[in-house]
């Protein structure tokens, strides 16, 4: 390998890997790279092994086989370690998954406090310009029951970003959403993206993917068919698997 | 489908809303049966009267100062022995469902094994085992401890299992967003996991607290003077057996009925913010 400057090296790379859900092959030779500042849109159809290959990448599945490097350092497989290196990759749930018994504003300094050992002022200071960011500054003493499904997915975004996340990894973020909730998540996420964050994003959604990605991946069977720029994929896709799959979601 | 805004009661939930004819034949029903209960309630104080347990030298004796007192310092015992057993059971409960949950197969496996045979043992054969065998090895115990170990123990593998269906019932992505924070699995089950548990299963934590009051009972078997044995002392004295545990059940039945109406109220206090 010739000397890397920093940012050269790819924030998340996956390098052959392999999973399978017993006789099922839900991953098959998958091999990615995002780079800094990258936002990689991930869609295909239903079982195609978006979300797995998403939910590796910080472990919540592990891997049969291959490498998974996170800024050029292989993922740990457990321990201190591992958690060491989720607390710097920022995870966004279909579910939102919101800490059910913990107000709003605990939910966002929880991981600053527990994991980062930040002080409860700052972290509490923080959390409210990012709640205010991401427009429920005024929930802040409520329980996630109390919020709407799209309040609570921004929420949960800025529980990530409380962080200082490297890279973001969305899996399916607006899925679980009342269809007028979808797009107030997805300006959360445009306006991410734009400020420079490296995102990965599990979607349906195709107008974000279209607007907002820098690379369309589009995964079938649990192989990535065929990648590239937004407007070269959904405009002239090249594989028949992925010109089958855009004619079956259009005409909505 | 009920739209007033009231709560929904099991009965909304189950049955359907009645309608004219069916209302009708509740009342009937009702009606029917509380004659019924009457009728059953007047045969039993009739053949209290036959046999004379209804005579004044039976019930004299409750209106006498020493006699509550006496009942009272029971009383007190019970609920020593209960409290004790309650919180220590609650105790070694956690620890054996952590155990249990714990990845550690030896562990797991042992606390398993202990959790299923206090869980499947009398409470009644662990109270011998303190009383006959343990003072065998030369340890001696008090009566106290002879009463709330045993009972404790009982209740311990219960209580694990209560708290154990608890975690499984906490969503998996619950654990999943605080692994991706980076935290811990001992932080993740503490801060995370054990407080939505514990919500979850507050009226079963609650309702095994009930059975700890009633396993109390046996401590007469241990001579240990709880509500009950001071009862049987009273018994003896007066030779008033009907109406001396009449009387104990009723104080046995309005604490384990002011313990329901608690873990209602809890429940109630922390349903609110359970609710999803």
């Amino acid at each position: 390998m010739t000397m890397d400057t920093r940012d050269d090296v790819p924030v998340i790379e996956l390098r052959h890997v392999e999973k399978h859900f017993g006789d099922l092959h839900v991953l098959r030779d998958i091999n990615l790279k995002v780079s800094r500042g990258e936002v990689l849109v991930v869609i295909g159809p239903s079982g195609s092994g978006k979300s797995t290959m998403c939910r590796t990448i910080n472990r919540l599945e592990t891997i049969d086989s291959g490498e998974i490097l996170i800024e050029g350092k292989p993922l740990p497989a457990e321990g201190r370690e591992l958690a060491a290196m989720r607390a710097e990759l920022g995870m966004v749930f279909q579910s939102f998954n919101l800490f059910a018994h913990k107000t709003i504003l605990e939910n966002v300094t929880l991981g600053p406090i527990d994991v980062l050992g930040m002080k409860r002022e700052d972290a509490e200071k923080r959390a409210m310009e990012l709640l205010a960011r991401v427009g429920v500054a005024e929930q802040a003493a409520k329980v996630p029951a109390q919020l709407s499904g799209g309040q609570q997915q921004r929420v949960a975004i800025a529980r990530s970003l409380a962080m200082n996340p490297k890279a973001m990894m969305f899996d399916e973020p607006t899925s679980a959403l009342d269809p007028e909730m979808i797009n107030e998540v997805l300006d959360v996420m445009v306006e991410l993206a734009r400020g420079g964050m490296t995102m990965v994003v599990v979607t349906h959604e195709m107008n974000f993917a279209r607007r907002v990605a820098d690379r369309v991946v589009f995964m079938a069977d649990g192989q990535i068919v065929e990648e590239g720029a937004p407007d070269e994929f959904f405009d002239h896709p090249a594989t028949q698997r992925a010109r089958d799959f855009l004619d079956s979601i259009k005409g909505h | 489908m009920s739209t007033h805004g009231k709560p929904m009661s099991i009965r909304d939930a189950l049955y359907e809303a009645p309608g004219p004819r069916t209302r009708r034949r509740m009342i009937i029903g009702t009606v029917l049966s509380l004659a019924a209960v009457a009728v059953g309630i007047a045969l039993i104080v009739r053949q209290f009267y036959v046999t004379g347990q209804l005579a004044p030298r039976y019930w004299t004796f409750l209106g006498q100062a020493t006699t509550w007192r006496y009942l009272f310092q029971g009383f007190r015992g019970t609920l020593a022995v209960a409290l004790t057993a309650g919180v220590l059971s609650l105790i070694l409960g956690l620890v054996l469902m952590l155990g249990r949950t714990s990845g550690i197969k030896p562990l797991s496996v042992a606390c398993r094994v202990v959790t299923d045979f206090f869980r499947g043992v009398p409470s009644l054969l662990l109270i011998y085992f303190f009383f006959l065998v343990v003072p065998q090895y030369g340890i001696k115990l008090s009566s106290f401890w002879m009463i709330t170990l045993p009972v404790m123990l009982a209740a311990s593998g219960v209580l694990a299992e209560v708290l154990r269906a608890g975690v499984n019932a906490v969503p998996r992505g619950q654990v999943e967003a605080a692994m991706s924070l980076g935290m811990r699995p001992a932080r993740i089950m503490f801060k995370i996991v054990l407080p939505q548990a514990i919500r979850f299963v507050i009226p079963s934590l609650i309702s095994q607290l009930v059975v700890v009051v009633k396993d109390t009972t046996v401590a007469y078997v241990v001579s240990y003077p709880d509500l009950m044995q001071n009862a049987r002392v009273l018994i003896t004295n007066y030779d008033a057996l009907v109406s001396m545990y009449f009387t104990v059940a009723v104080v046995y039945i309005l604490l384990n009925f002011a313990i329901n109406k608690l873990s209602a109220v809890i429940a109630e206090r922390l349903g609110v913010k359970i609710i999803r």
